[in-house]
């Protein structure tokens, strides 16, 4: 156990420090702290603008292996860019599924091929990446997928037919990872495979779905004879399972941190608005503002000590518990926020229909404890795995 | 001791309640979203026939003298419906204050007028108060009571200025007031202004909680009628345990959450000096009824509940703006503190239900 940083990694903090401070102004300017979950639809272009300049600086897939592109930075090196990132007000990432997801899950399982092919494009910050897991009728029960991939022999390449749903920023995306099932006969876990699929083609439309924000983050993904090269397969025919499983275990790694981040300026911006309007007067205000501090220490330490380990993106029992922890954490602080401002909550900034952060925020945290697994799978995941307890009984499908 | 309701009570709410269902579809709430004034002329017109406007008038005014009591289940259908038209508002809050006004005696003549004009459905009279910065629907109201200071004042619209603002719950058109006070608007002042604002404050609160629990109702039979029908797993998500806690956890809260509301709506009428922690209460425990509801009916509905399309959102974002409205859950939390802990809190058996419950005002009271 050492809980301190090194004479080198504070030095490294400075250099971030001023690599953002002479970079993150000027036209960048007005992203500063924007595009956050919930605010997901703002300054787009710029924030794609912004991937490249990252990217220029050798500040994207810091935490990749330096063969691969990346900076092969340590974790106190990837935990301190992620503070000084939040500090200077670093816009939300567009390219953090390619980034913390696509590029860990290529660089354990893809093909020597696939690296090339891919991860230069994430790590210029230019080639973003979409999550095509759900589709209509599986959700939680995401084995259940229906979208079909076929091996054409003529033209040496997969078809892929079906459908998607939800699917985050599928619109700005160039390409999207998709669990598809390689044997028709198959159900369940077994015959599925994971491709990676080219969104610019004829064979796919993508559809937004108006979100209860007003904003439309999620889509509608439809394959049509879509082509998939025979290469963009990662792991064999009905190995699909596996790989989807493990870049979801990257999910609970690594990215956590800037999350984490995000968090702390989020409760930063609550704890000043409650001492500006008098709130913070409120003792029920003020023992839940304590509470929020103390669950996002309890968060970074856990995450710190879950990062001590696994390269491989496996689930380990301490990791297990994150995902239900932060959604329910971050659900509570949404409510706090409205609770803070009061009757001023229901105001909107604008017309037709502007959010502010806070608003944002609170709708934003209703869907935390739904997507990338409920929290209700959560706990049976953590009964079931962790603890061993007997499984719950499935239907007859 | 007798918490029922009469057999005319429950056959005003079922006729009212079912007009609602048949008229209220989620797809006109949906149009009023996008119409000019948000408010449907035809549910005026029927709600006005129905005798929602006149319900809390005078007889002598023309209205049919009910009371609190009566209206609370009317209050909860409401709310059930969605409804976006301000009715509760305007009959149980801007009513009360003039028929308070009238039992007062003040500007008898004026207010007379105005009564028998709103029972008739001829004349819209709307109220805000301190505690809510903006009032809903006042742009459509013909005179507004606006507070200044402890003084209560009655303003024809030709005297406010209205600013539109938009609320989470696009059902809802917001304005803010800015007016002038003058001798010639003030209705009433000092003590007597500062009592009827309280009145107003709880009548307001009370009608709230009575929309919360409609609310919160109708959000758990969306998400119930969902888990019937949505599979995962090959079967239906409704017949997994935590499902099922999701939705039973919150209709313990509303049914209990029932007798509170019931029971402030009585003692607004019957022993109105004792109104606040009551009505405080209320106002609490429906909030916090349907603030659940609204998080685990969204929670059931996966995704699906996180669209604009899925309708849920309707309810809860009302949710959301009436749990705030009309002082907010630390509010009302204060008011009972204060009063629990004051040195001489009236806080025997004999101040629940007995006796000295209605014949007491207790020194927070003063
Ligand atoms: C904002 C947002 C963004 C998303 N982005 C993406 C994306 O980019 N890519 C992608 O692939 N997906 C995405 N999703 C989809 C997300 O992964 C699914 O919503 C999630 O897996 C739940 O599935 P569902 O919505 O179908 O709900 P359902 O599975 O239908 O669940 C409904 C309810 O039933 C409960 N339930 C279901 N089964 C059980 C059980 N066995 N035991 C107990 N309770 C159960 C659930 O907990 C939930 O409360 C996103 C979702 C949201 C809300």
């Amino acid at each position: 156990m050492k809980l301190t940083f090194s004479a080198e990694d504070e030095q490294f903090r400075q250099e971030v420090a001023n690599w953002l401070a002479n970079n993150l102004c000027g036209d960048f300017e007005p992203i500063r702290f924007r595009g956050g979950p919930g605010d997901e639809h703002s300054f787009v272009a710029e924030r794609k603008a912004w991937e490249k300049k990252l990217a220029e600086g050798g500040w994207t897939a810091i935490g990749w292996p330096k063969e691969y592109g990346g900076r092969g930075c340590s974790i106190e090196q990837q935990v301190i860019f992620n503070e000084e990132y939040a500090r200077a007000g670093g816009p939300g990432r567009m390219g953090h599924i390619g980034e913390t997801l696509v590029g860990p899950t290529l660089i354990a399982y893809g093909t020597g091929e696939q690296k090339e092919k891919y991860l230069p494009g994430i790590r210029a910050g230019k080639d973003l990446w979409c999550q095509g897991y759900s589709e209509p009728s599986a959700g939680s029960d995401l084995a259940n997928v229906k979208t079909k991939a076929q091996f054409d022999e003529a033209s040496k390449q997969w078809l892929l037919n079906g459908q998607k749903v939800w699917t985050s920023l599928a619109h700005e995306s160039q390409f999207c990872f998709v669990v598809a099932r390689t044997d028709p006969a198959s159900t369940g876990q077994k015959g599925l495979g994971f491709f990676l699929v080219d969104m610019d083609q004829p064979g796919v439309t993508i559809r937004p779905i108006p979100q209860l924000t007003g904003t439309a983050e999620f889509n509608e993904v439809f394959f049509d004879d879509a082509v998939c090269s025979a290469g963009d397969i990662v792991g064999a025919p009905g190995d699909g399972w596996r790989v989807a499983m493990a870049l979801l275990g990257f999910e609970r790694g690594v990215s956590t941190l800037g999350q984490q981040m995000l968090f702390q300026s989020e409760l930063d911006d609550i704890v000043k608005i409650a001492k500006e309007n008098g709130a913070a007067n409120d003792p029920s205000i003020r023992q839940r503002l304590a509470d929020a501090h103390i669950g996002l220490r309890i968060m970074r330490y856990n995450s710190m000590r879950m990062m001590s380990g696994g390269e491989d993106g496996s689930l380990q029992k301490e990791a297990m518990i994150y995902k239900l922890y932060w959604a329910s954490w971050h659900r509570n602080l949404g409510k706090l926020a409205m609770d803070v401002l009061g009757p001023e909550s229901e105001l909107l900034t604008d017309a037709p229909y502007e959010l502010n952060r806070l608003q944002s925020l609170f709708l934003f945290t209703r869907a935390d404890t739904i997507y990338g697994g409920t929290n209700q799978i959560q706990r049976n995941l953590i009964a079931e795995r962790a603890l061993g307890m007997p499984r719950e009984p499935r239907g007859t499908v | 001791m007798d918490f029922t309701f009469t057999d005319d009570q429950l056959a005003f709410r079922d006729s009212v309640g079912s007009m609602l269902e048949n008229e209220v579809t989620t797809a006109s709430i949906r149009e009023r979203w996008t119409g000019d004034s948000g408010e449907n002329g035809d549910m005026l017109n029927m709600l006005n026939e129905m005798g929602m406007n006149s319900l809390l008038v005078p007889e002598s005014c023309g209205g049919l003298g009910m009371d609190l009591v009566d209206f609370v289940l009317l209050a909860d259908a409401c709310g059930k419906a969605a409804l976006p038209e301000s009715i509760v508002e305007d009959a149980v809050v801007a009513g009360g204050l003039l028929s308070d006004l009238l039992a007062s005696g003040q500007h008898t003549d004026q207010v007379q007028e105005l009564l028998g004009g709103v029972a008739a459905g001829d004349i819209r009279v709307g109220c805000a108060h301190i505690i809510n910065p903006y009032s809903n629907f006042a742009h459509r109201k013909d005179w507004m009571l606006l507070a200044n200071g402890n003084d209560v004042h009655l303003v024809p619209k030709s005297d406010l200025k209205f600013t539109a603002l938009k609320s989470v719950d696009p059902s809802r058109r917001l304005q803010k007031v800015d007016w002038a006070p003058s001798r010639k608007t003030r209705v009433a002042e000092g003590e007597v202004g500062a009592g009827l604002q309280r009145a107003t404050l709880n009548r307001g609160a009370l009608a709230a909680a009575a929309q919360l629990l409609g609310l919160a109702q109708a959000m758990v039979q969306q998400a119930v009628d969902y888990s019937a029908t949505r599979e995962q797993f090959g079967k239906a998500i409704g017949t997994n345990q935590a499902v099922k806690h999701l939705m039973a956890d919150c209709a313990v809260q509303i049914e209990f959450a029932k007798p509170v509301v019931y029971r402030a709506a009585y003692t607004v009428g019957v022993a109105p000096q004792r109104a606040d922690w009551a009505v405080s209460h209320a106002k609490t425990a429906a909030g916090s009824a349907a603030e659940l509801s609204a998080r685990n009916a969204t929670q059931v509905h996966g995704a699906m509940g996180y669209t604009w399309e899925c309708d849920l959102h309707i309810w809860v974002k009302r949710a959301w703006a009436l749990a705030k409205e009309w002082g907010d859950a630390g509010f009302h939390k204060n008011r009972i503190h204060e009063w629990l802990l004051q040195p001489n809190a009236l806080l025997g058996p004999e101040f629940t239900f007995g006796k000295r419950y209605i014949d007491h005002s207790d020194s927070a009271a003063a």
